[in-house]
């Protein structure tokens, strides 16, 4: 008895009493077969090339290409080079790759990991630490000239491409008033254009998501409670409101961090970053089949890791999720 | 009598939309005495929720208090500054509301959310919050009261969410409840559940209710005096014996009407009153019942009508006041209003 | 309690006819649920600027090659690389027989060539025969029977006219070619309407396309229900944590660039948003009695989904195509951008974008139009939409 009120006394302890494991798992689960749909999908697709992957090169002779195709197990039947890679990919390796003798894909990935991890990390701090206050800012003063200024700017970073927003700077303060250094990451300056390029859909999207995730729990009954049981304001807010709307931002963010990887592909090559976007590119450009295969399963197993994260985290933000599980 | 613990006079409020002012509530007045329960009826749309809103100033964005006053213990709550009538709310003054579904915070246990009111106006350690509000829980007879302060609202049922819901607004002993059509939203067995439970908890703590409702039952059933609302304005006033036995108003009188009686000998046919209530983006210059009154006259049409009482006819007693021209000196007979 | 108000009317006490019903005549003016939306719409100023917008671009997109003297492949490499806006120098002398000769022409500080222009700012040609003379950084011309050298050895390119160094007099706008040429000469403006069509073309196509089996499959599956749905409903969220972008680069590197692969390619990604709208508007609509209606009487299941359910679910699929139109421009604009997109001399705003790109330094207005068009068509839709949610949706009114 004594010990039971002692956990559910602590607040994580009784989340953790409370956590639905089958759901947990059943995510789990869910997370491994989307994973294989996309090795599949991807394998299948980049073997319906048609003429395969040598055709598009100049012209070659039979036994070269026979050799190549040896070495690269091409010769094999296609449900055999199907389950070699599988067990490839299972084990953590991607194969060579088809256009640098003796890269391997892994090695390709390592290569550029760690500037796209630098400057795709910067971009969702700056999507969470900006986007997420701007919203609130916008959504408290609502219709007044800080939500009129956080909303346009929020529309021209929804509606300007990535691309765009990239090379305008890139003219503005690279070349013209040579502020910041055109491409290279040498010093931090380097860094702001990639990472407001990076981040700036997706900064004004979440802006926007959360003004009107706030004006939306600002109106829900319970708040109007929250004010009727004479909380203070502060409390109100934090507590009942931020909470709340603070929900279908957090859904978000996995696909956010997704999408600011994909949308590292332009900017990568604009800045002329040497990350693995910019080798994605790279791959697609020369027509290196299986560096494009690995770098999208690389990609594809980042994301869906990233949305189960985010999953858990809404677990414990959204209590209600357990009933829709235990039922 | 025991002293007036709250008094609202000429009560004002608007609600601004993109198509201009829906004028909501039209010079409301009324009091409540201590440990008296006043029930508010009229259909949706009449202004009985505005009002009660307006008192603690607790208006959805849109809502604007043009004028009033609402003294309570003899201070203004309108001139109170935001921070001072905080310390009033869930205090001195609770509020229950009509839908205990989005009432209640969704991520946060049903228990957090009793436990804050207390935490904040009665500076107690969490502990100590915790223990009342089992104790609270057990009041408003919520069973396993010990397991269930650490539910979520969406582990509870309907009424189990009413009962949180009135364990919140108990949690410091307040002087007036506002009770926002607490049984709308509920199964009828609920429904009958929650008001024992309310009148229950009344006669043991004493304190006044302000019970918003538009069903009569719940009326006969609960108040000590009743105030009739429609179109904004309070249409008739009276004790609930004085209303039911000699209601002085049409639209009471239509009220009362549609109300299928059990107990009568020979079973009267339920009359709905006709027509819909007025657009209150324009109201009509004169009694907002007019057009859909049977005994209306011109007069009706072209003023409101003043409040009538007891020094005006005759025909109210003591407490009873009614708005309706047919009450005035000169006006004609009107089978059962004024005959 | 007395009143001070009892005044009485005249006559106060004639019987008042009854007018039930005209209070609720006045509460809704008659006016149709269609009716009711364009009215909102047009209230919204952004949404009807973004509309006029998108019509006046389909309009320029559609007819503007047609009347343009240009075609969109033609090239003129004497006249590659001219701004839309320059400053003309003017030249003149007066020779032997005493008529005056006049010279217009202008400079292009990227190429250091000289361009003849007439008076209007009609472009004449490329002045050709001068001297060059590498070791200096200079080129000397006749022009007018003076001796016009462009000194490039420095930062900014100055010019002299008999040893005399010369500023432009003021600017003029491109007559010929109003917004420039492109590396090749061909003319920008028209490679801009071209760039419309095929960007706009895309973006419809691909819609519609995803339109339709969003509404298949999400109609299916809402209206089978139970496990159908279930089971298809899972392979909804399954294609939907894949990361679309990656998706169409891969239908591109297979399908090989070009018009038709980018239609396909984005036309079968982005119906899930689609199929999930539609379903959930199917859900809540099939518990509805009309519904049930229809069923008893006998109508076969296509008919109930075509004729009852969809129509109702209007409102929320037509925001999302709204919606939909600008992503599809921009995954278009973005793989023509990584070069992925239709192939030369096709353009796109992705691929002008991206040949701008490569001259950037000495011809930032090549950037300048794709760049301005994509985001001011992207205003436009988002503008469009937004206006159309909120006025397809009541509750959201302030």
């Amino acid at each position: 008895m004594t010990q039971t009120t002692l956990h559910a006394n602590s607040g994580f302890g009784r989340w953790l009493g409370k956590l639905p494991l089958g759901y947990i798992l059943r995510r789990a689960l869910m997370m491994l077969v989307t994973l294989w749909a996309i090795i599949t999908l991807t394998f299948i697709m980049m073997h319906a090339v048609p003429g395969g992957p040598f055709v598009s090169e100049r012209m070659m002779a039979p036994e070269i290409e026979a050799a190549l195709n040896a070495k690269f197990g091409l010769d094999a039947p296609l449900w055999q080079q199907y389950f070699n890679y599988l067990g490839g990919v299972l084990s953590f390796d991607l194969g060579p790759s088809f256009k640098y003798p003796g890269v391997s894909v892994n090695q390709m990935i390592a290569d550029g990991l760690a500037v796209t991890a630098q400057t795709g990390l910067l971009a969702v701090l700056a999507v969470v630490a900006v986007g997420v206050p701007l919203g609130i800012i916008a959504g408290l003063n609502r219709n007044r000239w800080p939500d009129t200024a956080v909303m346009m700017l929020a529309t021209v970073g929804v509606a300007v491409p990535s691309y765009v927003i990239a090379t305008v700077m890139l003219y503005v303060f690279a070349l013209r008033l040579g502020w910041v250094p055109t491409f290279g990451l040498d010093d931090w300056r380097g860094y702001i254009l990639p990472v407001i390029a990076l981040s700036g859909f997706w900064l004004s999207f979440v802006a926007r998501l959360t003004r009107s995730s706030l004006l939306e729990t600002l109106d829900q009954d319970y708040m109007t409670t929250a004010r009727a049981k004479g909380l203070r304001p502060g409390q109100i807010l934090i507590k009942h409101g931020l909470r709340n709307s603070l929900i279908p931002v957090v859904t978000v963010l996995g696909p956010v961090v997704a999408n600011l990887l994909t949308g590292s592909f332009v900017i990568e090559q604009i800045f002329a970053l040497p990350g693995i976007g910019r080798h994605f590119v790279l791959s697609i450009t020369n027509r290196d089949y299986t560096a494009i295969m690995g770098i999208t399963i690389f990609y594809a197993a980042f994301l869906i890791f990233m949305i189960f994260i985010v999953d858990m985290l809404y677990l414990w933000l959204d209590p209600r999720i357990k009933l829709e599980d235990s039922e | 009598m025991s002293h007036t613990l709250l008094n609202v006079t000429n009560l004002h409020t608007d609600f601004e939309t993109s198509r201009g002012d829906v004028k909501a509530v039209r010079g409301v007045s009324l009091s409540v005495a201590a440990g008296e329960i006043l029930g508010i009826v009229g259909e949706s749309g009449s202004g009985k929720s505005v009002t009660c809103m307006s008192i603690l100033r607790l208006l959805k964005r849109q809502g604007r208090i043009r004028a009033g006053v609402a003294e309570f213990e003899g201070r203004d709550l309108m001139k109170l500054s935001e921070r001072e009538l905080s310390d009033l709310r869930g205090n001195d003054i609770a509020v229950i509301f009509q839908d205990p579904m989005s009432s209640l915070n969704p991520t946060l246990t049903v228990g957090e959310q009793v436990m804050e009111t207390i935490i904040r106006h009665r500076k107690t350690s969490r502990a100590a919050a915790r223990a009342r509000t089992i104790e609270l829980f057990k009041l408003v007879r919520i069973p396993a009261a010990e397991t269930r302060v650490d539910a979520y609202p969406h582990e509870f049922s309907g009424g189990m969410r009413q009962r949180a819901m009135i364990a919140i607004a108990l949690a410091c002993d307040p002087k007036l409840l506002i009770a926002d059509e607490p049984t709308t939203a509920l199964d009828v067995t609920i429904q009958r559940q929650i008001l024992g439970l309310l009148k229950d908890i009344q006669a043991r703590m004493g304190m006044a209710i302000l019970l918003i409702t538009h069903d009569l039952g719940v009326i006969a059933e609960v108040c000590d005096r009743v105030m009739v609302m429609y179109g904004g304005m309070v249409m008739e006033q009276a004790s609930v014996h004085r209303l039911f036995e000699a209601p002085r108003h049409p639209y009471t009188h239509g009220l009362l009407a549609s109300v299928p009686d059990l107990r009568a000998a020979h079973r009267a046919r339920l009359q709905p009153i006709a027509g819909s209530p007025p657009d209150m983006l324009r109201p009509p210059p004169g009694c907002p019942f007019a057009p859909r009154c049977a005994h209306a006259r011109s007069q009706c049409a072209a003023a409101v009508p003043p409040l009538f009482g007891p020094d005006d006819t005759a025909l109210l007693k003591s407490g009873h006041t009614a708005r309706c021209w047919l009450l005035h000196a000169d006006a004609p007979k009107a089978e059962g209003i004024n005959t | 309690m007395s009143n001070p108000d009892m005044k009485l009317t005249e006559n106060p006490w004639a019987l008042l006819e009854l007018k039930a019903d005209a209070a609720e005549v006045i509460a809704s003016p008659a006016r149709g649920y269609w009716g009711d939306v364009w009215a909102r719409l047009r209230a919204r100023k952004p949404a009807m600027v973004g509309l006029v917008f998108i019509v006046l671009l389909i309009l320029a997109a559609v007819f503007g090659p047609m009347i343009s003297p240009y075609s969109y492949f033609e090239q003129n490499l004497k006249l590659s690389n001219i701004q839309p806006i320059f400053n003309p120098y003017t030249v003149s002398t007066t020779d032997e027989d005493g008529t005056p000769e006049t010279a217009h022409f202008f400079l292009n500080a990227g190429n250091f060539n000289l361009y003849e222009v007439d008076a209007r700012g009609a472009l004449i040609g490329l002045i050709r025969g001068g001297r060059k003379d590498m070791a200096m950084r200079r080129t000397t011309y006749q022009i007018a029977g003076q001796a016009v050298v462009v000194d490039y050895s420095q930062q900014p390119t100055r010019l002299f006219v008999d040893d005399v160094e010369t500023r432009p007099g003021g600017w003029q706008w491109n007559k010929t070619y109003w917004f420039g040429t492109d590396q090749l000469g061909r003319d920008v403006l028209v490679r801009q309407l071209y760039g419309a069509r095929i960007s706009l073309l895309v973006a419809f196509v691909a819609t519609i396309v995803n339109f339709f089996i969003g509404v298949l499959y999400g109609g299916i599956s809402g209206y089978a229900g139970g496990r159908v749905d279930a089971v298809m409903m899972r392979i909804v969220e399954v294609i939907a944590t894949i990361p679309l972008t990656l998706y169409v680069i891969l239908m591109m590197v297979v399908l090989q660039s070009g018009l038709i692969s980018v239609v396909l390619a984005i036309g079968t990604v982005f119906w899930v948003d689609m199929a999930r709208i539609v379903r959930g508007q199917i859900l809540t609509l099939k518990q509805s009695d009309y519904v049930d209606a229809a069923r008893t009487m006998g109508a076969r299941p296509g008919r109930i989904i075509v004729r009852h359910l969809l129509p109702n679910a209007v409102g929320p699929i037509l925001v999302t195509l709204t919606m939909l139109i600008p992503s599809a421009i921009f995954i278009e604009s973005f793989m023509s951008f990584i070069g992925l997109g239709v192939t030369p001399p096709l353009a796109s705003w992705g691929t002008l974008t991206s040949n701008a790109v490569e001259t950037m330094r000495a011809y930032p207005h090549q950037l300048l139009f794709p760049a301005a068009a994509i985001s001011l068509t992207m205003f436009a839709f988002n503008f469009l939409g937004d206006g159309l949610r909120d006025a397809l949706d009541p509750r959201l009114r302030k």
